[in-house]
């Protein structure tokens, strides 16, 4: 068994060699599609990263009219904390929210000199289960139905906008990704036929011999595979400079802005996949290329 | 054994390149099939390797069947012929070696069994000198030594042969006679295209004389 796969390899290997310009062709071909997809890739996941930070830090802030006493607070708390969308209820008293502000001013903290520390109002933040964000407008209803909240706010309709920007970026990658590799699969089918026609006198004389069908075809299919996965693993690479150079500074300093310190490359999960599909795509392109070719008899 | 029994072969509807064909050819025959071009002698080469399916009657070759033989099964049947064709049809981008040695990997044996097998079938050619070269650096009475080399390695049962000798000069042309009846000495059975009076009066064997697609003669020496 492994002693014939050898053989099938080596065959393959030998075409490979034999016709370097078609085969180049091929690599590229594959290569070129799957370098633009996996770019896109980079480009949504960490774009996807910061509004996965973005809406984990999501909470609706119920302010308060008036500090209330400590009975109704505990009410509220309890009567918040049953509704099966809500993971944490915070209590901020004014002078928490003194504080913070404080903090957050740094140096220019001496503006709030003057200002006494009750000057902000409480406010209940109400944070939502990952899986229930969708139902945080239902959410809001409920609470507003209790006088004592003066002012609701939340951020979900500006996070609804970049969440349908980031499915447009996404939809657009996986449309002109799809076009590319299928560009790339007429290309390595085509380079194969050609590759076929040249040989067409062996592939009869292999008929004549007894050679059985897969016999024939199973070194060009490994020889598809192989370019395929030459043209995975050049996607890899290129995607890889690509990042280096141009994404993690233009993407890198644009997401600083949000607050993502670094940006990543594609998972392992990811990469496994771009070379996978490669192979698959060079597998597909010789299995199609071969259809017609091998015949045994002209009936 | 190969028996034919009213094999009728038409390319298109007013054309028929083989009409009512009967005959059997022996194990261990040695049969000249003769006639002038277009007597249909390569139509009815073909139909016996299955590389084209006749139009009407049977083909059985040892009591099977191979009129209707399903594709899948083809590759079987040939590993039980050798076949050598008037122009070759080596694999020029494999050594001698390489064209000698693929029936014997199509058929899966071991490596040290196909060298010394191939360098076996190599001597009785002579051309074991040659192993290393391509055939394209090889004249056209070497490359048809190849062939039959090619169709000789792996012992087959028949060998067909169409028009071996018809682009080679006389001398090489005795050569391949005699690696034929040697292989027929061995017990194979040579079926052998050719339209070369003067080979057959030299080597007398049984004659099959098509003419026009039909059985004209079959003399027996």
């Amino acid at each position: 068994m492994i002693g014939q796969l050898t053989y099938f390899l080596r065959r393959a290997l030998r075409n490979m060699r034999l016709s370097p310009v078609l085969s180049s062709a091929s690599v590229f071909a594959v290569g070129i599609a799957l370098a633009l997809l996996a770019f896109f890739a980079i480009a949504v996941l960490n774009v996807q990263r910061v509004t996965e930070s973005w809406t984990a830090d999501l909470a609706i802030i119920a302010y308060l009219d008036q500090p209330p006493d400590g009975a109704t607070l505990d009410r509220w708390l309890v009567e918040i904390r049953a509704y099966p969308e809500v993971a944490t209820v915070t209590y901020v008293s004014p002078q928490e929210a003194y504080r913070r502000f404080q903090e957050r001013l740094g140096r220019d903290a001496d503006l709030l000199e003057g200002l006494g520390a009750d000057v902000l109002p409480a406010s209940l933040e109400i944070r939502l289960k990952p899986e229930r964000r969708q139902d945080t407008a239902a959410v809001v209803e409920r609470l507003g139905r209790n006088q004592a909240f003066g002012e609701l706010h939340y951020a979900r309709e500006w996070l609804e906008r970049f969440e349908a920007f980031l499915l447009l970026l996404r939809t657009v990658g996986a449309a002109l990704g799809g076009f590319l590799v299928l560009a790339a699969l007429v290309i390595v089918t085509n380079t194969i036929k050609l590759t076929l026609y040249a040989r067409q006198d062996e592939l009869e004389a292999m008929t004549m011999v007894g050679a059985t069908s897969l016999f024939i075809k199973l070194p060009y299919l490994i020889e598809g595979a192989l370019q395929g996965l030459c043209g995975g693993l050049l996607a890899l690479l290129a995607s890889f400079v690509a990042f280096r150079i141009l994404l993690r500074e233009s993407l890198g300093s644009l997401l600083l802005l949000t607050g993502i310190d670094t940006i990543h490359f594609l998972p392992p999960l990811w990469q496994l996949l771009i070379v996978a599909a490669g192979t698959l795509v060079g597998l597909l392109g010789s299995l199609l290329a071969l259809r017609k070719f091998v015949r045994f008899c002209q009936e | 054994m190969i028996e034919l029994f009213n094999i009728a072969k038409a390319y298109q509807r007013e054309q028929s390149a083989l009409s009512d064909i009967t005959l059997r050819i022996d194990k261990g025959e040695f049969v000249y099939l003769t006639g002038p071009s277009g007597a249909g002698k390569s139509t009815l080469l073909k139909l016996i390797c299955c590389a084209e399916r006749s139009t009407r009657g049977q083909i059985l070759m040892d009591g099977r069947n191979i009129t209707r033989l399903p594709t899948r099964h083809i590759p079987s049947l040939r590993r039980n012929l050798g076949i050598v064709f008037q122009d070759f049809k080596l694999l020029v981008r494999r050594t001698v070696f390489e064209n000698v040695a693929f029936p014997l990997e199509v058929q899966g044996r071991r490596r040290f069994e196909i060298s010394k097998k191939v360098y076996q079938v190599l001597q009785q050619v002579g051309l074991e000198h040659r192993f290393s070269h391509y055939p394209l650096q090889l004249s056209g009475g070497e490359q048809q030594r190849v062939a039959v080399a090619r169709a000789l390695v792996a012992d087959p049962l028949v060998l067909l042969a169409d028009e071996p000798t018809g682009n080679l000069d006389p001398d090489v042309t005795l050569d391949i006679m005699e690696m034929f009846k040697a292989a027929n000495a061995r017990g194979t059975t040579i079926i052998m295209a050719t339209h070369d009076r003067g080979l057959i009066w030299q080597f007398p064997r049984r004659v099959i004389t098509l003419d026009g697609g039909r059985l004209a003669s079959d003399e027996r020496p």
